[in-house]
């Protein structure tokens, strides 16, 4: 019941915060976000879990209740944590949290409406990520679009129209593709499932798969069903050439939307990836192996180089997030402990660090009011704290050793360079390796015009030092980066675990 | 009393087609109206008919009723008429054509 | 002795302690967080000195010692286990135990110096600088008693980091920042090779360990034994493949060709911290790499020719660069770079003990150095143009007796510690080279190299402290204190002696048993077998060859290079060393152009990335915004322009859509009509 009593506290928390005044709201939003935030630590340390929740895992906290009824299925509220999922929820917690905190700068109108959203869009990740009936899960997943549109669409900037209808339209489609796909699959495995649970399904695609429907073979729907789940987990991820929302999205939206949006957004997509792709098609992720690893090699070169040619920092940072969920793609496609489990460790590791970047851009964005590179120079000297972040957090973008991206990349590429089970795959790695270069090449380069140099600004603001609240939240980010990249083993180990019965049906272990 | 069937059917095509020629030609709101009612009884005329012609009373109760919406129809399309009349200072139904998209 | 082993962690977090300190409370200590600093490197300096007592004393005479698993798991391998554990642990052999020694006794003295040369001048900044310096120190530390090649890695790259931070110190001037990129790019370009490198030989053998029973260097010895394929290739062009990308790390640390060119602007730093990065950390890393796997290095040829020939090629390249500089930290910085060639080719050609001699006498005469021209930087109230200087020799004798014994000792004089070292390794590859045409090659610029070094390093010494005063400041220098002195002193001690150390050709002549060093990296006083010197020498594939006797060869090789030294020192005494020099450089003609360019090598560095780079990635993002994104907003404009046509319908004139309806109606009876059958 301790996923329940999760989702409830900060659904009601979410209420309670939308009809408090604004004058307060932010304050309580953060008083309120502290609950799912211990309660997801307490998750983490009380964790007894084993197994992955697809492949008949033993599920941490489980709960199960049949619930409707929809012709031969049967549709129940079922959630639980395993090793993969945990850690993504208890980075959304902690990351809520700080976005929370860092919003009291920038966020000056309707409080109340927009703590409430955030906690809402809190509440409806956790969902994402426990839930384990299809159903359920495709409610939380369509809710989490709903608060972002909203807060990118009224707290924005000045596209923030375009932008969050583009974002809530494009993956809207992409999950209607999904979703079809989906039942086009529940359907094609006839009698073998009974429910929508996904362990069920997956079950029935291991053994069985899914039979000839409507003239069609077998084979062929498994192929064309593993191709759209794909392409509609793609846009969410994003992959290139799926991508172009996601820079729009992350310039309007204000700070905090940026953080949820980077941080934990994209991971639905990959998360998603993990959980039905690689999980229920390991014969169809073999067989298309190749054509993924060109994806994830040019989502990872691709999108550095576009990340080198902007001027906006959120931009920059925003074009990095499609390199770096390259990354995770090629991890995955690898099908090796190291490579699928490092491609979990890199959502997590990913999702601290581009909140990092875009809370330090915030910041500097609060005192500046522009983020354009051309614009200022020297920020360091006015700043020095915030600046010193925002240093710390490129590198860690780049993948600093020691710090979380360092190992993430470290046992993609490592898992990727020795796969068995995909070609080429002492020609890909190298490939996308280079994306470290490049990273570091725009980072640097953005560093060097923005922070350094003789202080100068163009637009008319004075700048000071950052306040302490703004600066708190990086802190701790810091923090957690730091301590994930000496020690991955804190939750590498239980991913592990959790990824090695995936391995098991095909892949190598 | 032993009218066939088939006068009652032309009758209500008659009225309904009256109507129906009103509704296309006339601009007045309030015409418009009218001819709106003059199709509903076309349909109550055809109800009655056949209900007499079937022996039972389902069709009459479906007049009955139909009557009753016809009478609220014409209380909210009045007042429709009269804020049109209010807004726009005419009762022409193809002047307000504002609220198209 | 072997109790004080466990004391070994602390020499890395000591000066991670120091860090701490300083970032958090810097700027509430007295010296700005120089005392913790100093504190943290001399106890790193003690208890290094206790390592190296320890090895010697002790019954096993290494320490290898996991310390924690970083991450572990199941991997297939080429070859070797299914699981693998990537730890954290130290190993100190000899070689570690030497340079930590070096290394924390240069950072030792590199922060009582800058107590003096960064505290005095009201800097702001400090606890930054410091805070530098002890991740510096700690990272190089870590980095030279890890025990495996991805920790080795992850130190490495610190490393980068470190100095990123400190060649940008002055980050409110344009070029320090820009120098500090630059440093961090270029290095990291070798290091994505690295990381190919430690990823491939990782996934190989199942192993990234240095040293023991289950290291990848001794998986790839019995892979080659065994003959078998590895990736889809041979076991040993395998090996190859893989040595050389772990190089490229090593060539863009030590600023080997093509990956120098961030050294020179690096001297945008504080020059404490360019003798910190040029004598004893990052620029030491590279090669201290392949000393540290030099096991793994022996076991391919190829590799080992390519080291050479690099290190040769560097050796010469760098210094015809110096000879036209004018500024005194630029001079040094190509001396830097073609030293770290030498090292190469000692190394390259299996002369370990050589490349090690070198990288020690290097470290204690280039730290020397760099300070002292921070110390004439002082005296000259920060002018570094050495055309602005004279006659310092007289104002500021302590600076100029030592900053000599440096110069003696790069220039490579007998009996100054460098000559001693150089020697070694250019007899090294005198021998190798008589049976092999490409080390010949390598030998050949290696010892052209030492006449252009003997001709820029006195060149340097004439300029800055001969002949008469130049400008106002060279007449009334500033004075310098103890702080600045004392490490100058220690520094100047240790360049004319630190050849003691191991007297090779004096050995030979004699009988002697005077080659301590050799014995040392031998394992004569304690080691692991593997890592011992005539192990590598059984391993190294190459032959030696001999002009007439063995000794005969040694003393024309000695001969040769201490003439040619001597003949650049004189070159430079009879240009340089008069009351008021001139330029000479219009002699060399279109040379000189080419040498002051640096041979064009920033040039088309730049190009590869301002010039090639940026507009294809200005050309992707149009593409993008065209293109890909064009595509989407196709999408919705295309929507967007159908609905707009289709809403004409709605003309809001209730009569048409009356008429629309009863149309629809008409026609829906007449098609249902027709379906229906009644019109036939």
């Amino acid at each position: 019941m301790m996923i329940e009593a999760l989702l409830a506290v900060t659904l009601v928390g979410a209420l309670v915060t939308f009809v408090a005044p604004n004058r307060i709201a932010g304050k309580l939003a953060f008083a309120i976000s502290l609950l799912p935030a211990g309660l997801g630590l307490w998750l983490f340390s009380a964790f007894d879990g084993s197994g992955n929740a697809l492949l008949e895992g033993e599920l941490a906290f489980e709960s199960r209740v049949e619930w409707i009824q929809i012709g031969e299925y049967t549709v129940s509220w079922f959630v639980g944590l395993d090793g993969i999922s945990l850690p993504l929820v208890v980075l959304t917690t902690i990351l809520c949290t700080l976005a929370i905190v860092s919003s009291w700068t920038p966020i000056d109108d309707r409080e109340s409406q927009f703590y409430g959203l955030v906690l809402f869009i809190e509440a409806n990740l956790i969902g994402v990520f426990a839930a384990l009936d299809f159903f359920v899960w495709f409610i939380f997943w369509e809710a989490v679009l709903i608060p972002m549109y909203l807060l990118i669409g009224i707290w924005g900037g000045p596209r923030r129209k375009y932008a969050a209808i583009k974002f809530f339209v494009y993956t809207n489609v992409a999950s209607l593709l999904m979703f079809g796909a989906f039942i086009v699959l529940v359907f094609s495995l006839g009698d073998a499932v009974t429910s929508f649970a996904l362990p069920e399904i997956a079950t029935a695609m291991l053994e069985g798969g899914p039979e000839a429907f409507m003239g069609v073979a077998g084979s062929t729907i498994a192929a064309a069903v593993f191709v759209a789940m794909f392409v509609g987990f793609a846009v969410k991820v994003p992959v290139v050439p799926f991508h172009t929302w996601l820079p729009d999205a992350h310039v309007e939206a204000p700070t905090p939307a940026s953080v949820l949006l980077a941080g934990v957004l994209l991971k639905m997509g990959t998360y998603a990836l993990l959980r039905f792709n690689f999980t229920m098609f390991p014969e169809q992720a073999e067989a298309f192996a190749v054509p993924i690893a060109a994806i994830a090699v040019i989502s990872v070169i691709y999108g550095a180089m576009l990340a080198l040619a902007q001027t906006d920092l959120k931009r920059i940072v925003a074009y990095s997030s499609v390199s770096s969920m390259g990354y995770v793609i090629l991890g995955l496609i690898a099908y090796t402990q190291f490579g699928v489990g490092g491609a979990t460790f890199q959502m997590v590791s990913h999702g601290l660090i581009s909140g990092l970047m875009f809370m330090a851009v915030g910041v500097i964005y609060n005192a500046t009011h522009t983020r354009m590179v051309t614009d200022m120079s020297g920020m360091a000297d006015r700043m020095p704290v915030a600046v010193g972040i925002l240093v710390a957090g490129a590198f860690g973008y780049m993948g600093l050793p020691l710090m979380s991206g360092f190992f993430g990349e470290y046992a993609i590429f490592f898992g990727s360079f020795g796969s068995g089970r995909l070609p080429y795959s002492q020609v890909f790695t190298p490939l996308a390796m280079f994306g470290i270069v490049i990273v570091a090449g725009y980072l640097l380069f953005a560093l060097q015009r923005t922070v350094f140099g003789p202080y100068h600004l163009e637009t008319d603001y004075d700048v000071g030092r950052a306040p302490l609240h703004d600066v708190a939240p990086m802190f701790v980010l810091l923090a957690i980066i730091i301590a994930l990249g000496v020690a991955p083993e804190l939750i590498f180990e239980m991913i592990t675990d959790a990824v090695d019965p995936i391995l098991e049906n095909g892949g190598e272990l | 009393m032993d009218v066939p069937i088939e006068y009652f059917v032309l009758l209500s095509m008659a009225l309904f087609s009256i109507g129906l020629f009103g509704i296309l030609t006339r601009r007045n709101a309030l015409l418009f109206l009218m001819s709106v009612e003059i199709m509903v009884n076309a349909a109550n005329v055809n109800l009655i008919a056949f209900a007499f012609y079937h022996g039972n009373l389902t069709g009459q109760v479906f007049a009955l009723f139909a009557m009753a919406l016809a009478a609220a129809e014409v209380a909210i399309g009045l007042g429709i008429v009269l804020v049109l009349y209010r807004n726009f200072r005419d009762v022409d139904v193809t002047v307000p054509t504002t609220m198209r998209w | 002795m072997e109790g004080l082993f466990d004391y070994a962690p602390a020499i890395a977090l000591f000066p991670l302690a120091a860090f701490v300190i300083a970032l958090a409370f810097g700027p509430k200590l007295p010296k700005k967080g120089a005392i913790p600093g100093i504190v943290a490197t001399g106890g790193s300096l003690l208890l290094s000195l206790a390592m190296l007592a320890a090895v010697a004393g002790g019954e096993e005479g290494y320490y290898h010692e996991t310390l924690f698993t970083w991450a572990a798991g199941d991997a297939a391998g080429e070859i070797g286990t299914d699981a693998i554990e990537f730890t954290f642990g130290i190993l100190i052999d000899p070689l570690a135990a030497l340079m930590l020694v070096i290394v924390s006794l240069v950072a030792f003295l590199v922060h009582v110096f800058s107590l003096e040369y960064m505290n005095a001048e009201g800097e702001t900044g400090l606890p930054r600088y410091y805070a530098g310096l002890g991740l510096f120190t700690f990272s190089m530390l870590a980095f030279v008693y890890a025990d495996n090649l991805l920790m080795a890695f992850m130190f490495f790259e610190l490393v980068g980091l470190c100095s990123f931070l400190l060649i940008g110190f002055w980050f409110r001037t344009r070029s320090a920042p820009s120098a500090a990129k630059k440093a961090f790019l270029v290095t990291r370009f070798g290091d994505y090779f690295f990381l190919i490198g430690v990823v491939a030989i990782a996934a190989t053998f199942g192993t990234v360990q240095f040293a023991g029973e289950d290291s990848f260097v001794a998986a790839a010895a019995a892979a080659i034994d065994d003959g078998g394929q590895l990736f889809g290739f041979d076991a040993e062009t395998w090996v190859t493949i893989t040595g050389l990308l772990v190089l490229g790390g090593v060539i863009g640390k030590s600023a080997q060709f093509p990956l120098h060119t961030w050294l020179p602007d690096a001297m945008e730093g504080p020059t404490t911290v360019s003798a910190l990065i040029h004598a004893a950390t990052m620029v030491a890393a590279g090669v201290y790499l392949v000393a540290r796997m030099f096991g793994y290095y022996a076991l391919s040829p190829t590799a080992l020719a390519i080291i050479a020939f690099v290190g040769g090629f560097t050796a010469l390249f760098a210094a015809t660069m110096g000879v036209v500089k004018d500024d005194i930290k630029q001079v040094l910085a190509y001396s830097t770079i073609s030293q770290y060639g030498y090292m190469m080719l000692g190394l390259g050609v299996g002369g370990y003990v050589a490349g090690v001699f070198h990288l020690m006498n290097h470290a204690f005469f280039k730290a020397l150095l760099f300070l002292g021209s921070g110390a004439v930087i002082v005296l000259m109230h920060h002018e570094q143009d050495m055309w602005k200087m004279g006659g310092l020799k007289d104002k500021a004798p302590v600076t100029y007796y030592t900053f000599l014994a440096g110069a003696l000792a790069l220039a490579g004089i007998v009996p100054f510690s460098g000559f001693w070292s150089k020697d070694e390794i250019l007899y090294d590859a005198l021998i190798v080279g008589l049976e092999q045409p490409l080390i010949m090659a390598a030998y050949a610029m290696g010892l052209i190299a030492v006449f252009f070094t003997g001709f820029y390093t006195f060149r340097m010494v004439f300029l800055t402290f001969h002949g008469e005063p130049r400008t106002e400041t060279a007449e009334d220098p500033h004075s310098v204190g103890w702080a600045i002195k004392a490490p100058l002193l220690v520094l100047g001690v240790l360049a004319t002696v630190a050849g003691l150390a191991n007297l090779a050709p004096v050995a030979k002549l004699t009988g002697a048993e005077i080659s301590f060093l050799e014995y040392w990296l031998d394992g004569e006083y304690g080691g692991l077998e593997a890592l011992t010197y005539h192990s590598y020498h059984e391993t190294v594939p190459f032959e030696e060859g001999a002009i007439g006797s063995e000794t005969t060869t040694m003393l024309l090789g000695a001969g040769l290079s201490l003439g040619l030294a001597l003949a650049g020192a004189f070159t430079a005494h009879a240009l340089y060393n008069v009351p008021s020099p001139t330029r000479h450089t219009e002699k060399l003609g279109g040379a000189y152009d080419v040498l002051r360019s640096n041979y064009y090598q920033d040039e088309y560095q730049v190009w590869l990335a301002e010039g090639l780079t940026l507009p294809v990635a200005r050309a992707a993002d149009r593409f993008d915004q065209t293109v890909i994104d064009g595509a989407v907003d196709g999408v919705s404009s295309v929507s967007l322009f159908g609905g707009d046509r289709v809403k004409r319908i709605q003309s809001g004139i209730v009569t048409n859509y009356a008429a629309l309806l009863v149309a629809g109606f008409i026609a829906l009876l007449i098609v249902l009509g027709f379906l229906g059958g009644w019109f036939l």
